[in-house]
């Protein structure tokens, strides 16, 4: 037992230190001058995407409902954050916390609001759905008086910091982390593997289809939060279908149910468009096509849904760090393709007398 | 005897439109029994199972387990009551762990809640630590401890049977609910399978109440056996005397059917 808490005692120390070594890192770096300013800056557009990709990765990879309105709440957050900062006079310090704890908030109350209806649809059904709301949200606050209508808000200060950004990613993969290697955690990937399975194991799917949807609209309204005071500026038309798409591009991208998998994708599709400058416009070309290869050549996703389990975690420590976790093993695939040969049909095809019919059930992952 | 039993079904009856896919099911179960439920194709067993776990609300009848009502439970109600299944098409977290699917099962052994999960509170590391040990001594049952870290998906078919039960029995139930266990076994891969049914049914005292279309495991192994025919028990009784039942014999032939 004592070695065990020294053994967990010992992790959090090693990971702490690395989260700090690579904060000191980007520090030194910006220091040295090795980025100029404007490289700088583009690490917090990285921040805030990693957390919208990790966030998304939440209900569409770990949970495997997709949804399509994922910058629906990263809009109300920003909304919200924006405007009690516009309207509190207080130092940074004291407003930016409250305004990103109570943007997240807002969002958490949508995503339960819309969760609850739209969770008991999946598949297409859900993608649709969802994407309904959030144009819903980008509509209203179009047409709201308060949001600043089609104009936007503006004079927002600039509260982002790459520390606060990278103080709040660390915050938000930590939570996600720890989330998943848990019990609730372990009851969200079993409704994405099995749903009538997990019901009979005693798991509520309603209760936790609805909470992880909660749970990841809170993070996307932080992410909105912090893009507000990124870019000081807030515009309806910011928060389209487009930018769903672009972070489900990120998530997809990255391995659905891979965190590592979305952190990387997040960081590289953001830098991306910026290091293709030099091809001016051909860089959306580039960009796309890069997709596409990836896509053809892994279609699982960079690390697909490689990520860490319980007992590895206990049993072997050095593994059981966050950023040590690059090792997109070849497993599944072969897993996938010995599994239809071997197991008794259990697709969605076969006439299935376990279970009541249903409306087109949908494996989120293999139908992306 | 219903003072004793666990599992008390009154008078079942469910109709899908017009169609009785079950009428008049009566059984009462007591614990450390092994009750066989057989019949042709479509006879309505799976209805059984799946009007006792809750996935579909009896149309008549009702379900009680040690006394309380099941009527209106949620799946995941019934469940954390006390009843457990295995299902007749393998429905295994397939991409988790061996371990992970046990301790799936464990979820609502396990008290601690999300903001101590997230947190990290001294009672997660507990209760965890608990309850992987309890799942490891779980598939010790079935001597499937080496491959807790394998994924479930990617083992035999019939070590995926196995983890099926041993993640049904992780769920702490009073009766188990088997819905064709050997099916696409073969004879030894059964006969082992007979002895493990026994074993839990030792080992845990539960209840195990099983539809099989394998006779030699049903006659093998059940002390009671009911057999179903167009939703109808047509027969109830001990291996012997359903084996001579002319009834059931019809039913299976088809001889002569008269409906």
């Amino acid at each position: 037992m004592e070695k065990f808490l020294s053994k967990i005692k010992n992790r959090y120390l090693l990971n702490t230190l690395l989260v700090a070594a690579i904060y000191g890192i980007i520090m030194l770096i910006i220091q040295l001058g090795v980025l100029n300013r404007y490289q700088a800056n583009m690490l917090i557009p990285v921040c805030y995407n990693i957390i919208l990709a990790v966030s998304l990765n939440l209900s569409a990879g770990y949970l495997g409902q997709l949804p399509l309105g994922h910058a629906g709440f990263m809009s109300v957050g920003g909304y919200t954050a924006a405007l009690i900062t516009l309207a509190l006079d207080l130092p940074a310090a004291i407003e930016f916390p409250i305004a990103l704890i109570a943007g997240g908030l807002v969002a958490a109350v949508f995503g339960f609001v819309i969760g609850l209806p739209a969770l008991r649809l999946r598949g297409d059904y859900l993608a649709i759905i969802t994407l309904g709301f959030g144009e819903i949200i980008r509509v209203v606050i179009t047409n709201l008086g308060f949001t600043g209508g089609a104009f936007g808000l503006s004079g927002i200060q600039k509260h982002t910091t790459l520390t606060v950004a990278f103080l709040c990613t660390v915050i938000t993969v930590f939570a996600v982390h720890t989330l998943m290697k848990s019990r609730h955690g372990r009851a969200i990937l079993s409704i994405r593997e099995n749903e009538i399975a997990a019901e009979c194991s005693g798991i509520p799917t309603t209760y936790y289809k609805t909470m992880t949807f909660t749970i990841s609209a809170f993070f996307a309204g932080v992410a909105g939060g912090l893009y507000a005071h990124y870019l000081c500026i807030l515009d309806p038309s910011n928060f389209g279908f487009m930018k769903s798409v672009e972070i489900l591009i990120m998530v997809v991208l990255g391995g659905l149910g891979s965190m590592i998998g979305s952190i990387t994708a997040a960081f590289g599709l953001t830098l991306l468009p910026e290091l293709l400058r030099d091809f001016s416009d051909y860089r959306m070309v580039v960009y796309s096509l890069l997709l596409v290869v990836v896509m053809i050549f892994k279609p699982s996703g960079l690390f697909g849904t490689y990520d860490f389990s319980l007992s590895r975690l206990l049993t072997d420590s050095s593994k059981g760090d966050l950023f040590k976790k690059k090792k997109p093993e070849s497993q599944e695939p072969v897993a996938d393709e010995l599994k239809g040969a071997e197991i008794a049909p259990d697709t969605s095809i076969s006439a299935d007398p376990d279970i009541p019919p249903e409306p087109a059930e949908t494996d989120g992952k293999e139908e992306l | 005897m219903s003072g004793q039993s666990i599992l008390d079904i009154e008078k079942l009856g469910i109709d899908f439109g017009g169609l009785h896919a079950l009428d008049g099911f009566s059984l009462h179960i007591e614990p450390g029994e092994i009750v066989g439920l057989i019949g042709p194709n479509g006879a309505g067993k799976t209805t059984v199972f799946n009007l006792l776990t809750s996935v579909y609300a009896p149309t008549r009848g009702k379900i009680e387990l040690q006394g309380e009502d099941t009527k209106g439970k949620k799946t995941h109600q019934v469940a954390k009551q006390g009843i457990a299944r295995t299902f007749q098409n393998i429905r295994l977290f397939s991409h988790l762990s061996v371990l992970d699917n046990v301790l799936i099962g464990m979820h609502n052994n396990m008290n601690y809640t999300m903001f101590e999960a997230v947190f990290r509170f001294p009672r997660y590391w507990k209760e965890e630590a608990a309850a992987k040990e309890k799942a490891l001594e779980l598939l010790d049952v079935f001597d499937m401890r080496d491959v807790a870290n394998e994924e479930s998906g990617s083992l035999p078919y019939g070590a995926q049977r196995r983890i099926e039960i041993v993640r049904a029995l992780a769920t702490n139930p009073q009766v188990l609910l088997l819905d064709e266990p050997a099916a696409g076994m073969n004879p030894s891969e059964t006969e082992e399978l007979m002895e493990n049914i026994r074993r839990i049914r030792d080992k845990f005292g539960i209840a195990i109440f099983l539809i099989e279309h394998d006779m030699s495991l049903v006659m093998g192994i059940c002390e009671r056996i009911l057999v179903l025919n167009y939703g109808l028990v047509i027969a109830e009784g001990t291996p012997e005397e359903i084996k001579g039942n002319p009834t059931v014999i019809e039913a299976y032939l088809g001889q002569q059917r008269s409906e």
